[in-house]
């Protein structure tokens, strides 16, 4: 699957930038939930440092400030000389330094000031022109302060700890027609509570606001440009006394539930501060509400709508993951783009290419870029010129070797029987070379008329350099052997001619065997070969134990040991080169020389080549599929003795074969130089002893006939031989020449010429044959 | 083995052979010679054998050559054999036949 380079370099691509995009994901989704807690705070601190949180804190703080002072005025008033007039002054001037307040006082508890007078109290408020009014309308009957809701609630909840207590939100009926709160406080005096101070907190300015909080304005500055949170709202409430005094909301009546339970209200949260990860859901969307507990116990809930909060981060974000995507996709694309086109692409126009170049097209690689390909493709173009030109050299040197070998090969003597008129000795010879040209040879030639020379040589080295030097050495052999020399001087003067044209440092060894084929006198010269083997006629193979001389080339004016023997009828001599015994089988082992012995003994042939083929055929079987390392060559002389001029004649005997005879019988007569009377007189007996068994010897079958002639100095005998009916020609009566010729019988010449023209004749009947020996003197 | 047969008159032929008469060829040698006289409308009585391209003659040749002498001679013709070469004599002359053919 990813064995190709392109598949591999782009899953590692794949599998890195998975692990980046991994990496990068983590990264961003931690990143934007701390931009968004940072986002919340911010939020956070938006809100609560708005104007509007701001104002209504403000107004919390002013009320107590204005409480208490108007208590300490209270409590000065009841320690004091109790005068009324500075009382309402100090009243009046309080009000101008709280201008919010929209009304306030100080009530005494029933009696306590006078133990006839039921109502103490001061009262001061502001008018539609903001002018503050001293109020004395509430020390009656009518009003009957101690019975009011409020003037118990913060009688009966302040304590000298607690010191401050908010009423519920109430609607004034009486005076300002307003939605109210009123603070109190309590005026101690020596530690008894004597009365209450309270200001009145006009809250419909603040449900105004809180009804046009919607939405929200507010303004970031983390962010400089105008941050409008659209669809927010809020609630207003008194959580202490579970109230609502406004809400902001375009789902529901916002009117209608002022007053209700805080609980009433969906998004009313009571966590103890603003913000949480938790959320709200309402209507479909998800609202973030911020909390402002207020010091009275009121509180002030602002819910934001979660997608318009983080709009911008998130787009931001999305934009950013997006970007991410895309390179993500980009990087492989271009990589593949990029290895496709500088790699991937070159190497397959080089690998088609090479691929044509190796099917013999004549093809030139032309790739301009990538450098490192250019170059690749300059170096493949020159290295398919190398190949081709040394395909072609290796061709011609190829065939210039295989005819090298064919000369080599044909200039060896290769007609065999060389001399077939020459009876004396029998020669056989055959070099099988290995595959190169090798380095062995054998010849042989007479060097005068009876002296006959038969050498086997191996050339050091091998291939063409060894084959030229053989050839050099063959033909100075044979040129030098022509003098008329000893075989001593002779081979001296051979190895210093080869030394002489030997620059190379070539060597060769030789076994050159010379012998008189009239006498049978053998001189034998073994120079750095493998000893022969030699078998002397009724004996054995055996290797003749030669005195071993230089090999030739060596040194000039060596001195070499000649061995003399006389060869016998019969006897053979057989040679080699290290071809035979250092053929090799299958396990490594030569042939050897004790086995070459006994395949030698173990031939019951006596023919030169048949003793050769023989051996060849143990060599095969021996190495069996073994590749023939070297040239295997050998050479066989086998001595027959002097001549004794015979000739032999074998073939059915039939007038058909007449002619064939009598051409046998002229080439011999030729060759011994017969005169034509005898030639004629041998010619006219062969012809009635021929025609005569032909006729008469096999009446029923075929037979053969089989004659010898030998020419002695003095003579020439010639015999005839059958196997047909028992016949002495001998026996019969002689014809009377002497009758007329009419009376004459025509049948009965031949035997009688036969008789009168052989000096003599002979019969004698051996082994089932007829066998009629004819002697003429010369 | 070729062999040229020459009316020399009406009733003379003259033959000319090249070669050996022997065992091969003496045969051939003499029937053609013989079917010639047999096949002749006018007898023929004297015939010459020219001997001058025969190089060799063996008994089968000798015994073609008396057949043809026994065959003139009852017709009371005449058999001459010329041009013959000393070699050649020694077989005639070897069996007795120098004493009644003549050698001209």
């Amino acid at each position: 699957m990813f064995k190709t380079v392109k598949s591999k370099i782009l899953a590692i691509t794949i599998f890195m930038l998975t692990f980046l995009m991994l990496a990068f994901s983590f990264h961003v989704y931690f990143s934007r939930m701390n931009t968004k807690q940072l986002m919340v705070q911010n939020y956070k601190f938006s809100i609560t440092a708005s104007p509007f949180v701001q104002g209504i804190k403000n107004r919390i703080i002013s009320s107590i400030d204005n409480l208490k002072s108007l208590a300490l005025v209270g409590s000065l008033y009841y320690k004091t000389d109790r005068s009324p007039d500075l009382t309402n002054k100090a009243i009046e001037r309080i009000f101008e330094n709280y201008p919010s307040t929209l009304g306030g006082g100080i009530w005494f508890k029933p009696y306590i000031v006078d133990k006839s007078k039921k109502y103490v109290c001061f009262y001061a408020f502001r008018d539609k022109n903001n002018k503050i009014i001293i109020d004395k309308n509430f020390e009656s009957e009518k009003y009957d302060y101690p019975n009011q809701g409020w003037y118990k609630q913060i009688i009966s909840e302040v304590t000298p700890e607690r010191n401050i207590v908010w009423s519920k939100p109430y609607y004034e009926n009486q005076g300002s027609y307003t939605t109210m709160v009123t603070a109190g406080t309590g005026i101690y005096v020596d530690g008894e509570l004597v009365g209450i101070a309270t200001v009145d907190w006009e809250l419909d300015s603040v449900i105004k606001e809180v009804y046009k909080m919607k939405p929200l304005e507010m303004t970031f500055s983390m962010y400089k440009s105008g941050n409008v949170i659209k669809n927010s709202f809020t609630l207003f409430g008194n959580a202490k006394d579970d109230y609502v005094i406004a809400t902001s909301n375009p789902y529901i009546d916002n009117e209608a539930v002022i007053g209700h339970s805080l609980k009433e209200i969906p998004w009313y949260t009571s966590a103890d501060d603003l913000y949480a990860t938790t959320y709200i859901t309402y209507h479909k969307k998800k609202y973030i509400p911020f909390v402002n507990k207020l010091k009275n116990g009121m509180v002030l809930i602002i819910c934001l709508p979660k997608s318009e909060m983080f709009n911008k981060v998130n787009n931001f974000y999305s934009l950013l993951i997006l970007s991410m995507l895309g390179i993500a996709l980009l990087i492989p694309a271009l990589l593949y783009y990029s290895l496709n086109h500088y790699i991937i692409n070159p190497i397959d126009k080089l690998t088609q290419i090479a691929h044509k170049i190796g099917k013999g097209e004549d093809i030139q690689i032309k790739i301009e870029e990538p450098e490192e390909f250019a170059q690749l493709a300059s170096t493949f173009d020159n290295m398919t010129k190398d190949i081709k030109s040394i395909t072609q050299e290796r061709a011609k040197i190829n065939s210039e070797l295989s005819i090298a070998k064919s000369i080599q090969s044909s200039s060896l003597p290769n007609v065999f029987p060389p001399f077939p008129n020459r009876n004396e000795f029998e020669i056989y010879a055959s070099m099988e070379a290995a595959k190169e040209v090798g380095g062995d040879f054998y010849d042989f030639f007479f060097i005068d008329k009876t002296k006959f020379m038969f050498l086997i040589a191996d050339v050091s080295g091998k291939g063409v350099p060894a084959a030229l030097f053989m050839m050099t050495v063959k033909t100075l052999i044979n040129n030098v052997s022509q003098i008329n020399v000893s075989p001593k001087q002779l081979i001296k003067l051979i190895n210093n001619k080869i030394c002489q044209t030997n620059k190379q440092g070539f060597f060769v060894t030789v076994l050159l065997g010379i012998t008189d084929i009239s006498t049978g006198e053998t001189s034998i010269i073994n120079c750095g070969h493998n000893l022969p083997l030699i078998k002397r006629q009724n004996g054995k193979y055996e290797y003749l134990q030669l005195e071993s001389n230089i090999a030739l080339g060596v040194f000039e004016d060596s001195e070499f040991e000649i061995y003399e023997t006389v060869l016998g009828q019969g006897d053979i001599i057989y040679t080699y080169t290290d071809g035979v015994t250092e053929a090799i089988n299958k396990d490594n082992e030569v042939y050897g020389e004790a086995r070459l012995c006994d395949c030698l003994n173990n031939i019951d042939e006596n023919k030169p080549s048949k003793i050769a083929q023989k051996v060849k055929t143990s060599i095969q079987e021996y190495t069996d599929s073994n590749s023939q390392s070297d040239d295997i060559t050998m050479l066989i002389f086998k001595y027959n003795g002097a001549s004794r001029n015979i000739k032999t004649f074998e073939q059915i005997a039939s007038q058909e074969n007449y002619k064939q005879f009598y051409d046998w019988l002229h080439t011999a007569c030729k060759e011994w130089d017969v005169k034509e009377e005898l030639s004629n007189k041998l010619d006219m007996c062969a012809e009635e002893i021929f025609a005569n068994i032909s006729f008469y010897a096999y009446p029923e079958k075929e037979g053969k006939i089989e004659t010898v002639i030998e020419k002695t100095d003095n003579s020439i005998i010639f015999e005839f031989r059958d196997e047909g009916l028992e016949y002495n020609p001998l026996e019969k009566p002689d014809p009377n020449i002497d009758l007329p010729p009419e009376e004459r019988p025509l049948g009965g010449l031949g035997i009688f010429m036969v008789k009168k023209m052989a000096d003599s004749v002979l019969y004698k009947r051996e082994n089932g044959q007829n066998i009629l020996t004819l002697i003429f003197n010369i | 083995m070729e062999i040229t047969l020459n009316r020399t008159d009406l009733h003379g032929l003259y033959v000319t052979a090249a070669g050996r008469l022997d065992l091969d060829n003496a045969v051939e040698y003499g029937t053609k010679i013989k079917d010639y006289i047999e096949d002749s409308d006018e007898p023929i009585l004297n015939v010459a054998l020219d001997f001058s391209e025969i190089t060799f003659i063996s008994s089968f040749g000798l015994k073609v050559i008396l057949e043809l002498y026994k065959l003139l001679k009852a017709q009371n013709g005449d058999l001459k054999i010329k041009n013959v070469s000393e070699q050649l004599m020694s077989p005639f002359k070897l069996v007795g036949f120098d004493k009644f053919l003549v050698f001209e």
